[in-house]
């Protein structure tokens, strides 16, 4: 039974993979990480290029979490936003304790409803910066 | 003989099923637990991140007896930084059918790269006795969101009944919406933890 045990770690390795504000920015089909203020975004390039790919006429809200550390959190983060009938599509990022969420463009953004809806599943948003597409 | 082996089935079995005592708000929670002396479901649902209440029926291997559960959690604190998260919670069950009850408290410390934990709980039965354990992880790697996911723990833990501590290793797998977690000891063999998380 040991080498059960050690076996299944082994092949988990292998089988592994390696405050509020509110900010227009043009997007123009790629990140720019420092905004037209100087502050620094700090998205995963990559992950928010295939976030905004087919969203059009949206806006995203990057929101910053902390106690983001393990993928129950994100689930409870993800089911609650897929709730909302304003929300297009979001993504988590844990490595940056990051939460995208896409809205329409016409939609109005409240952080307290954001800041609101990550409390209640146990975390903390602190800021949030929007960006129009 | 006969009581001293029955109440260390249940401390065994209470020491595996505290694991992620509570779920996101809404969220259902079905553990399951197997090894060479015992089976038992336990079913917890959390209308909050702050508390959970559940049932779970133990099937005891040894005497060919259920018996059924009601399990109440509440989280007392909870720190949340940039990079870790600190829980601590107060644990309690108590059995209709017989006077088998505890309470206790569960604390835990994550980043996505090391785990800390620690439990102590009083059990009240025929002959009251306490129980308590540290347990310490390092992921390997670290995943995604979705991504599967490993850790590779250390779990000692000692009670006043038998006044033995055990070490021993665990490893803990997790992808989704399952987890399944498994330990080994000579002494007391393995520990099968399989849970789903909906």
């Amino acid at each position: 039974m040991k080498k059960l045990l050690f076996l299944s770690i082994f092949t988990s390795i292998i089988w592994a993979e390696n405050p509020h504000e509110h900010m227009h920015h043009s997007h123009e089909g790629h990140l720019h990480e420092q905004l037209v203020d100087g502050k620094k975004l700090e998205v995963d390039p990559v992950r928010f290029d295939k976030f905004v790919m087919g969203l059009e006429n949206s806006q995203i809200a990057v929101v910053n979490v902390q106690g983001m550390v393990c993928d129950f959190c994100a689930r409870g983060i993800e089911k609650t936003f897929k709730k909302d009938k304003n929300v297009k599509k979001i993504d988590v990022d844990l490595s940056k304790g990051k939460v995208l969420i896409a809205y329409n463009n016409n939609q109005e953004i409240k952080f307290d409803d954001i800041k609101e809806k990550i409390l209640i599943n146990g975390q903390n948003a602190i800021d949030m910066t929007v960006l129009d597409l | 003989m006969g009581i001293t082996l029955k109440i260390l089935i249940v401390t065994l079995f209470f020491n595996a099923v505290e694991a992620r005592p509570i779920s996101y708000s809404g969220g259902h929670t079905i553990m399951h637990f197997n090894d060479n002396m015992k089976e038992s479901l336990y079913y917890h649902y959390s209308p909050s991140y702050k508390y959970s209440f559940g049932i779970e029926n133990l099937n005891d291997k040894v005497f060919s007896k259920s018996d059924s559960y009601l399990r109440f959690t509440y989280l007392l604190n909870r720190k949340n930084k940039k990079e870790s998260q600190r829980n601590l919670y107060f644990q309690s069950a108590f059995s209709p059918n017989d006077s088998n009850n505890f309470y206790g408290i569960h604390g835990d410390w994550e980043t996505r790269r090391l785990f800390v934990g620690f439990g102590y709980k009083k059990i009240e039965n025929i002959i009251d006795y306490d129980d308590k354990f540290i347990q310490l992880g390092i992921a390997p790697y670290l995943g995604k969101y979705g991504d599967f996911h490993t850790w590779l723990m250390v779990k000692t833990k000692k009670n006043s009944l038998n006044k033995k501590q055990t070490t021993y290793p665990v490893v803990k797998f997790f992808k989704g919406n399952v987890l399944l977690e498994l330990g080994y000891d000579k002494k007391t063999d393995w520990d099968i933890h399989l849970m789903y998380r909906f």
